[in-house]
């Protein structure tokens, strides 16, 4: 490896470096003596100042030492997120000139962003754009089954979506449409159609009251349309639009002679109309915030908490103006977090992503020959625990704490004999206590975390390490470097040497060591659960050794202690999960600006025992999710050249 | 509409040609689907040419992918030893290179631009950008209209789940090869009895509910073009891809109801391939081998002449212990660090993803197309983005096209260029076999040489 790529390897370890804009946990010790004037002045000025500066990049009208300089540089914001990363990846001052020590590369970078973040919050919180997006898979079946009262998944055979933003399929920016898109859409609104008029409750959703000697199909078509468009496109429509499809009826009819079918066709076209795909809140140009209209607030908060389209009460709340009065708003989603059939949806859609345990059964796979006794009660078992655990977090207004440990869990047949609990299971999931000596609770006693967090042979300290890192911390490690593998896991038959010996070696190695002294003892910490999280004191004959020793001299040892250890890093915890809700309730990547908010609520939730509904109401009563940013006429796509 | 057949015998594709205004009046597919039309069509020299590009991740093992020889005079290396019986058909280029794919990450900027020969932007989400069209698509766009699909993409693996932190790309780019526009990566189907009715729907004249579907797609993009004016920028972007998507849909709806444009026929019947089963199989070569089968179908049937399918998302950690002799997963045997027991099972691994690349070779050689194969009719490549999983290295990347592109390509060669050829230089020449009048593609300094017939 060359030497200035080992440096930079050990920069972003020390510092944990997250690849987005995410301000570091600032060390107030560190900060005192650190000047970042002299700083600039030493390192940056000679090329970066003047008319000629390099890359036309000139820092002198910052005037760091000067009052009113941190106003020029968060004006300047992501110029200076950009001069951070990279003076923190190395390639900053070039390899010629004079280079600061990595620890005040690391000074630089902390001072850069607590700046930028202290001011940015200073102006005031604003919120982000309010981009258009399109109902997600998920979201599309169930606004599907509420607005035709049907109980089949419509939207199964829609493409899957990927990620973006804070890591949740909901966020706007990779919300595509491809050709594929409008014909699975069509299809699965035949489908939804076809199975809704099957069933006498749910035909009326759809047709109406049927037109008779009383009632002209026109008529009927009318009143239904009347009725069915408001909820379909969740706002109260226009005349103009209530006349199109009432045309569309009519031409329909023309052509079938048959109030059902035409009625039928109407609302396909109906459910193809991008005012029912997509979650659309009307824009406006002004350069200040301005409040979400009720409907546009009724629709955030019903998708954020149930997926699905506002029921008729929140309808109602919007169509009078008061959802916006904060304590109608407050209690309507208290109201929602009580709903447990949809707030387990909600639960379902964001566990499965933050924690990555969607990708069970599915991506992940336990390896047969090496992995016994995996069966399909199990993997179900498996599955639902964190996500029937997170609903109860949720509707009783548990600490968020209880993910970190907790005297409870959810468990079925199957996996309370995985687990060795005794007592009467079905195949259901029912609520369990935990003995006091339970290895289980929280997160990290569940076997779906245990399992992808593991390699499907093997477990994998090295992954499970990274995962508590990045999951629970927010803190994820940078890659490994390209032309030096993972550290090397797999057994070779010639060797005697068990795992734990070989990372040790390898940690040796002073550039592996500064990320994999951070990584591995996490790991280790969790090596007496196999790779589906049984309990087991040794592996091929060898005894378990679950201690761990952390950078900065603390030992531990198994799970117990660890989870004591993530306890003391509590505020850390909630900032992470605060920063993970608050991107899936916007269904947008942070900003930087975003993470003043992101404080905000943590400094509430600290004040509150971490209590969940605190979470969730301050997220929902934040200034980005009530609000939205105009949007400027003249910007147009931007595109990196 | 009449559904009395009005022929009993004898149309070929280019009486319905001539006769375009009465053919409203024949059930074609019916007619297509009899044998008498087959023989007929065996006549046919007209056949269109089809290209298909199957991607596999984490490279392979470099030192047994090179074939020995050079020119028409070479020998298959041990990963490419399945390809034995199709080595006149093969056109094998070394020392070709991906150059914009070099920096960012091991693994999402050489799969987003294995296809564009273009750098993707860093990002999780916000501005997701490839900077570039693939070239499937550039050759889709030339000829997508003349079929029901444009293009088909296919995959094993869904879109993976979340964002990686850690190296700062969304996953989105791990599972895409295929861009419409520097800005539309195209979504895959996964299932291959899902493929099948869709392709079998596209095949169909709709012509019962055509009128129907007229009207509620008038419907639909007349609220579109509603919408569009209340819309910022990049609102409308968004909304323009939903328009074209609904369009797509009404052009096939068009092309069941209009008499005077170019009516698609299919070239052979739908029953070549048995319908796959309604489960998604668990085993991973029957999965892939059932999208191969779609491929050949869709080819076979003209449904669509474009088409890609991924064997994994980027950095795949596809458990290959199905395989004697493989213990690990993809990624992880990928990074071999030279050790005998990793490289092993890496070579295996690779060797596998090029027999399922033979399957296809073989399934399409055995359609008659005229006195020739669909296969001799098309342009299949297979290849990764980067050489060696362990180095990550877009260098010398290996790549496999077979198929003589009826008759616009010259194969059976092993052909080593100046190293750091651009890729792009062998799209250039699978663009212009297409037919597709391009003069540059992405960094191409022109088609390679000695390729193209």
């Amino acid at each position: 490896m060359q030497p200035c790529f080992r440096r930079l390897l050990a920069i972003l370890c020390s510092l944990g470096f997250a690849t987005t804009a995410r301000p570091a946990l600032a060390d107030p010790d560190r900060q005192a003596t650190f000047d970042p004037a002299a700083f600039v002045s030493d390192y940056c000025m000679d090329c970066h100042s003047g008319k000629d500066a390099e890359a036309h990049l000139d820092l002198a009208p910052f005037q760091i030492d000067k009052k009113g300089a941190d106003a020029r540089m968060a004006d300047k914001a992501f110029q200076w997120i950009t001069i951070s990363q990279r003076v923190m990846d190395g390639s900053m001052p070039p390899e010629d000139s004079e280079a600061p020590s990595i620890a005040d590369r690391e000074r630089f970078t902390d001072w850069v962003q607590t700046t930028l973040q202290r001011t940015a919050c200073e102006q005031g919180v604003s919120p982000g754009r309010a981009p258009m997006r399109r109902l997600t898979r998920s979201e599309y079946s169930a606004t599907l089954r509420d607005l035709l009262s049907i109980h089949i998944n419509a939207g199964q055979d829609l493409p899957v979506e990927g990620a973006g933003g804070e890591g949740f399929d909901n966020a706007a920016e990779t919300l595509f449409l491809s050709p594929l898109h409008a014909e699975k859409f069509f299809d699965a609104a035949r489908v939804g159609l076809n199975y809704a008029l099957a069933s006498p409750r749910s035909r009326r959703q759809v047709l109406g009251a049927e037109p008779d000697a009383n009632l002209s199909p026109h008529d009927a078509a009318k009143k239904q349309l009347q009725s069915f468009l408001p909820r379909a496109f969740r706002r109260p429509v226009t005349d103009t639009e209530q006349q199109a499809y009432q045309q569309l009826f009519a031409d329909l009819f023309d052509v079938t002679k048959a109030y059902e079918v035409a009625m039928q066709r109407t609302l396909e076209a109906v459910l193809m109309s991008p005012n029912f795909l997509f979650r659309l809140e009307p824009t406006h140009e002004s350069p200040d915030p301005k409040p979400l209209d009720d409907h546009a607030l009724a629709v955030r908060l019903s998708y954020f908490l149930w997926g699905t389209m506002p029921d008729q009460q929140l309808m109602q709340l919007a169509n009078q103006g008061k959802l916006s009065d904060p304590e109608v708003l407050r209690q309507q989603t208290l109201r929602l977090l009580q709903h447990q059939e949809r707030v387990r949806l909600f639960a379902k859609s964001f566990t499965e992503q933050w924690l990555g345990t969607r990708t069970l059964g599915r991506e992940f796979k336990p390896d047969a020959r090496v992995i016994k006794q995996f069966d399909a009660e199990l993997l179900g078992g498996m599955k639902y625990e964190p996500i029937f655990f997170f609903q109860e977090l949720l509707t009783q207004n548990h600490s968020i704490l209880t993910l970190i440990d907790s005297d409870f869990t959810y468990a079925n047949r199957r996996l309370a004999q995985h687990y060795k609990i005794p007592g009467n299971f079905r195949e259901q999931p029912r609520r369990v206590e935990l003995p006091e000596d339970s290895p289980r609770g929280g997160l990290l006693g569940m076997a779906s975390v245990l399992a992808v967090s593991s390699h499907p042979y093997r477990t994998s300290p090295v992954l499970r390490g990274k995962w508590v890192l990045e999951t629970m911390l927010g803190t994820p490690p940078p890659p490994a470097p390209p032309d030096v593998p993972a550290l090397d896991e797999v057994e070779t038959s010639a060797s005697a040497e068990t795992l734990r010996q070989r990372l040790e070696r390898h940690r040796r190695d002073p550039v592996c060591a500064s990320c994999h002294d951070r990584i591995d003892p996490l790991g280790f910490g969790l090596e007496n659960f196999d790779v589906l999280g049984r309990w087991r004191t040794s592996d091929q004959g060898q005894a378990i050794d679950s201690r761990g020793t952390l950078p900065d001299g603390t030992h531990f040892e198994g799970p117990q202690e660890l989870k004591h250890l993530l306890l003391e890093r509590k505020s850390q915890f909630a900032r992470n999960l605060t920063a993970k809700l608050l991107g899936y309730a916007l269904g947008r990547g942070l900003t930087f600006k975003d993470y003043c908010t992101v404080s905000e609520i943590v400094e509430k939730l600290e004040a509150d025992e971490f209590r969940s509904h605190t979470l969730i109401l301050e997220i929902v009563q934040s200034v980005p999710f009530r609000y939205h940013a105009g949007t400027d006429p003249a910007r147009t796509v931007t595109t990196v050249e | 509409m009449n559904h009395q057949p009005t022929h009993r015998s004898g149309i070929t594709r280019r009486t319905v040609l001539r006769g375009m205004g009465a053919a409203l009046a024949i059930p074609w597919l019916e007619a297509m689907q009899t044998q008498t039309l087959h023989a007929d069509l065996a006549k046919d020299v007209d056949a269109p040419v089809r290209m298909a590009v199957l991607f596999a991740p984490n490279g392979t093992r470099a030192d047994l992918w090179t074939p020995q020889g050079e020119g028409t005079e070479f020998k298959l290396s041990p990963t490419l030893q399945p390809l034995e019986d199709f080595k006149q058909q093969l056109l094998i280029p070394t020392n070709l290179w991906n150059q914009a794919s070099r920096s960012g990450d091991g693994h999402y900027v050489k799969t987003s631009g294995f296809l564009t020969c273009t750098t993707i932007n860093k990002t999780l989400g916000i501005d997701l950008n490839a900077n570039g069209t693939s070239m499937d698509q550039v050759a889709a766009q030339s000829v997508g209209r003349q079929t029901p699909l444009p293009s088909l993409e296919l995959g094993i693996d869904p879109v993976s789940v979340g964002v990686d932190r850690n190296v700062g790309y969304t996953r989105v780019y791990g599972a895409h090869i295929a861009w419409n526009s520097p800005t539309s990566p195209l979504a895959r189907e996964v299932n291959p009895r899902l493929v099948y009715e869709r392709l079998y729907r596209a095949g169909q004249p709709q012509s019962k509910t055509a009128d129907q579907d007229k009207l509620l797609l008038d419907r639909v993009l007349d609220d579109a073009r509603q919408l569009d004016r209340q819309l910022g920028a990049e609102d409308r972007h968004r909304l323009k891809e939903y328009l074209q998507s609904v369009r797509s849909i009404e052009q096939r709806v068009q092309r069941a109801t209009d008499d005077t444009a170019t009516r698609w026929t299919a070239r052979s019947s739908f029953d070549s391939v048995p319908k796959p089963p309604a489960k998604l199989p668990d085993d991973h070569q029957e999965h892939v081998r059932l999208m191969l089968d779609m491929i050949a179908l869709a080819f076979q049937t003209d449904t669509t002449r474009v088409s890609t399918f991924m064997f994994g998302n980027a950095v795949s950690g596809k458990n290959f212990s199905f395989l004697d002799g493989v213990t690990s997963g993809h990624h992880d045997v990928s990074h071999h660090e030279n050790k005998e027991e990793k490289l092993k099972q890496y070579a295996i691994i690779s060797r596998w993803h090029v027999e399922q690349y033979a399957y296809l070779l073989t399934r399409l050689a055995s359609m008659p197309e005229g006195d020739s194969t669909v296969l001799a009719n098309s342009m299949i490549l297979f290849g990764s983005g980067l050489r060696d999983g362990n180095g990550h290295d877009p260098h010398n990347l290996p790549l496999v096209l077979a198929g003589q592109a009826g008759g616009r390509l010259e194969t059976g060669k092993h052909l080593t260029f100046s190293q750091d050829t651009p890729l792009a230089n062998l799209y250039a020449a699978m663009l212009t076999a297409f037919g597709c009048s391009v003069d540059r593609f992405a960094d191409s300094t022109g088609p390679l040489p000695g390729t193209l017939a």
